[in-house]
């Protein structure tokens, strides 16, 4: 009975967290510390209620997308192409349900393979080398930047941008202070949340504004009809639905690597696979294609977490310190022999996931029609609560000059076309691409590189979408 | 009888509630970092200790954990609830960084006296080490300059010397991704702080204890680690080279090694800080409950505490190894060999050192004196 309360009140608090825009399970889980000792008395019911808040909120941040047009987490933007454009046609609840159901059978299927097969994926995991995560995360920006938007050249240019911003900071090789400008705020660099606040939600936010209507301006058709719509549409599309989950899985798998790249690399190869298809105008297969992404990412995320105590995505580095806070050290031999821990691993994912599944389609209906609310009601809610949530770094002015920095910088890129979820992708892996090609270019000579078969399959692929997106050019017009 | 047993109720919860204190506990990195854990691990076990006060954990991060230690130093220890909780790198930071803080000007709550523990894999070629470099492992990569090359008479050869025999790897800013690299054996030499080392390398069959740093004694002596006997570098050096290690660039290694080692993690308040009694004799309890001791050393290994007038007593005995020679050898290695932009600053160079401080001070430009004495920045 403890056992049950515990997933509800974790689902319901992932749940509620999914729903705040900007937000994802990373803020829920390091919202947690406060309160995660009340769970001394039985640890393993913590781990139910943490799993719980990751499922939850994973399948919960797909509203601010949709609905909103301001990505739930920077995981959800690329659902957002696509079901943002439905929302404003009037139908939100067919995009709403396609997401979630996409994103529970997603999270099931993954969660399922992760946690029965966990101790087998050691080996699968050491083939992954330093080349191959290079080459991979060139693979995704590719993805985003060539298949997944129709001006290729100011992708490029988005992704020098994202990666210079990325970059600012300090030099991690010389300890000095790089494209600061002097400006001591910046040596720990550009923060996630007002970036992507101003990259995405702003601009949304001033287009709301100026419209002074409704989100939704046509289509009233009844929703529950709709419910039924987006349920058939991911079977009707469920190979793309498959293939967004298993490249999210993959994504999850490979230590470090975060959700972002999951969710665009699946909408990429959606894209890419209906060359005929028109995409960012509102097709229900761009939401089904990277939707199950995300959950499949959060599951598999796990295998690195918690067979070597080496965090999967960000949200897994907090995962790893409540889970140490109850007691249970990841990594260890301990922890692989404690059935009872890998019992509520998985009783909490998946109970989480089934029932946050049930609830968002039962009440999608109804959570849709915010979007025949005038903007007028709402918005400065939603401004105040986004300020909010980018001024907690530091609480000083300088978190509003950045937050106004970077929401010049997203009106400009929507109103030229300049891809933002490359901008996006491009800053989230800017140090990580740094990192990589100064551990590839220290340890490995060309002679080693072309004997690693692996990284030659990877990078041949991301020659096939440069030519690709030269010769046929996608007809995305998102930015 | 019932009125005034509610009064002695309710009197006795506003005095209790006057009494207890919400102490704050700011760490100077993110929420699952190693300190974090560490002092969640310790809290834990210090709240039963500090019954009817409640304590809080801040994260503070920022750049190479610095802004944190610096806004305590600048503003956060006025306040007499707030205790800073600094590790190894910030004691790196402040022997060759731009950093405001001081360890002078605070008091010790207590420190735990760690270790770091050097491991190779069992394939390693010892000619040609594959480590991965971060500001924090530069007495790491001073052992190993040591071990592999022997006593040589300059900073500069022994740079060179450790140019040939280790590849120093950038950008491992995550512990992670370094951990996984040593697994698949891209790195062929990893370090670990004793919990981590626990956790991440003891269990890999590929790899082995190399050498550890040694556990710094009261009299400034560094000692065998029981955890790891026999295996201290100066003992691995003198079976090795025929000799103890000595020299200018052993002084620097000593220094370097101390300040990241003796105070890994460790508990600081303002000097005069009129909650620091309370607070040492808290801890002090804990470190000798069994229970209480138990479940930190289940964690991060037999390392013992040092509390309150030790502490301070050993945060001294850590300034005394501050002299100009260590520090200028130690400043000129990280930026030759490690290519680090370390800086060389007077201003921490221990009393018995201050000769050589008056003398420039009497070469001194007149703009020089009129900035100390108008205490310019």
């Amino acid at each position: 009975m403890a056992a049950i309360l515990t997933l509800l009140a974790g689902t319901f608090y992932g749940l509620i967290i999914g729903l705040i825009p900007s937000a994802g399970a990373t803020t829920g889980l390091v919202a947690l510390f406060g309160f995660i000792s009340f769970f001394g008395f039985d640890p393993y019911l913590g781990v139910i209620f943490c799993m719980a808040v990751v499922a939850s909120s994973t399948t919960g941040d797909t509203y601010a997308g949709i609905l909103l047009g301001i990505p739930g987490a920077n995981s959800a933007a690329a659902t957002m192409v696509d079901g943002y454009p439905l929302a404003q046609q009037g139908r939100a609840t067919e995009a709403l349900t396609a997401a979630i159901t996409t994103s529970t059978i997603n999270g099931l299927f993954w969660g399922t393979l992760t946690f029965a097969l966990l101790p087998q994926y050691v080996k699968l995991i050491m083939y992954f080398g330093i080349p191959e995560l290079w080459a991979f995360i060139l693979l995704s920006l590719a993805c985003v930047g060539f298949v997944s938007n129709k001006f290729w050249f100011r992708s490029i240019i988005a992704i020098c941008v994202g990666i210079f911003i990325g970059l600012i900071g300090i030099d991690p090789e010389t300890n000095i202070d790089r494209f600061t400008f002097g400006w001591e705020y910046l040596e720990d660099g550009v923060q996630l949340m007002p970036f992507v606040a101003g990259l995405f939600a702003f601009p949304e936010i001033v287009q709301g504004w100026r419209r002074g209507n409704s989100i939704a301006t046509i289509g009233k058709e009844t929703h529950t009809h709709q419910t039924w719509i987006g349920i058939k549409a991911v079977w009707k599309y469920r190979w793309d639905a498959l293939r967004g989950g298993a490249i999210g899985a993959f994504v999850g798998f490979l230590p470090g690597l975060g959700g972002a790249m999951g969710d665009w690399m699946s909408y990429g190869a959606t894209v890419a696979s209906h060359p005929e298809e028109e995409f960012g105008k509102g097709n229900l297969r761009g939401v089904v294609g990277p939707e199950g992404s995300n959950n499949a990412q959060k599951a598999t995320s796990m295998i690195p977490t918690v067979l070597f105590g080496i965090p999967g995505a960000s949200f897994a580095a907090v995962l790893l310190g409540l889970f140490a806070y109850l007691g249970f050290e990841l990594g260890t031999q301990e922890i692989a022999n404690d059935t009872k821990f890998f019992d509520s691993l998985t009783f909490g994912f998946m109970w989480a996931t089934i029932i946050t599944g049930v609830v968002c389609v039962l009440f999608n209906k109804q959570i849709a029609k915010i979007t025949y609310v005038p903007y007028i009601y709402y918005f400065p809610f939603l401004v105040a609560f986004i300020i909010w949530a980018c001024v907690q770094y530091t609480g000083g002015w300088q978190d509003y000059a950045i937050l106004g920095i970077t929401t010049c910088l997203g009106l400009f890129c929507k109103k030229y076309k300049f891809s933002r979820p490359a901008m996006l992708m491009a800053f989230i892996l800017a140090t990580k691409i740094e990192a990589l090609t100064l551990q590839m270019t220290t340890i490995y000579s060309i002679d080693k590189l072309i004997t690693r078969p692996l990284f030659l399959v990877i990078m041949s692929f991301v020659i096939m979408l440069l030519v690709f997106s030269i010769v046929k050019r996608s007809k995305l017009e998102y930015a | 009888m019932k009125k005034i047993l509610m009064v002695l109720v309710i009197s006795l919860g506003i005095v209790t509630s006057a009494l207890a204190e919400t102490f704050t506990f700011v760490v100077p990195q993110k929420p699952g970092s190693g300190t974090t854990v560490w002092t969640e691990i310790v809290l834990k076990e210090l709240a039963r200790f500090m019954p009817g006060h409640t304590l809080k954990l801040r994260n503070f991060p920022g750049a190479r954990d610095i802004p944190a230690v610096n806004a305590f130093q600048n503003e956060l220890r006025f306040d007499d609830t707030i205790i800073m909780v600094s590790h190894g790198g910030n004691g790196v930071s402040f022997l060759q960084e731009n950093v405001d803080y001081n360890y002078a000007d605070w008091e010790s709550i207590g420190m735990m006296n760690l270790n770091i523990i050097v491991g190779k894999r069992l394939d390693a070629d010892l000619d040609d080490i594959i480590f991965a470099s971060n500001p924090g492992r530069v007495p790491d990569a001073m052992a190993l300059a040591l071990l592999l090359c022997g006593k040589l008479d300059s900073i500069a050869e022994y740079t060179t010397c450790f140019k040939s025999k280790v590849t120093f790897v950038p950008g491992f800013k995550k512990g992670g991704d370094r951990r996984l690299a040593f697994k698949r054996g891209e790195l062929t030499v990893d370090r670990e702080n004793p919990a981590a080392y626990k956790k991440h390398i003891a269990p890999n069959e590929e790899a082995e204890v190399w050498f550890h740093h040694g556990i710094l004694q009261a009299d400034g002596s560094h000692a065998d680690d029981v955890n790891y006997p026999g295996l201290q570098m100066e003992i691995l050096y003198e079976q090795k080279w025929g000799e103890a290690p000595s020299g200018p660039m052993y002084d620097a290694y000593v220094l370097v090694k101390s300040f990241r080692d003796a105070m890994q993690k460790a508990f600081w308040v303002n000097a005069g800080n009129p909650n620091a009694e309370l607070l040492q004799k808290a801890l002090l309890e804990m470190s000798k409950d069994p229970q209480a001791i138990a479940a930190i050393q289940k964690k991060v290994g037999k390392y013992e505490w040092v509390i309150g007038e030790e502490g301070n007593a050993r945060r001294d005995t850590l300034m005394s190894f501050v002299t100009e020679p260590a520090l200028r050898d130690l400043v000129e290695f990280s930026n030759e060999a490690l290519n680090i932009a370390a800086i060389y600053k007077e201003s921490i160079l221990n009393p018995d050192a201050v000769d050589v401080v008056e003398e420039d001070e009497q070469s001194k430009s007149i703009t020089g004196w009129l900035k100390d004495f108008f205490n310019w920045q």
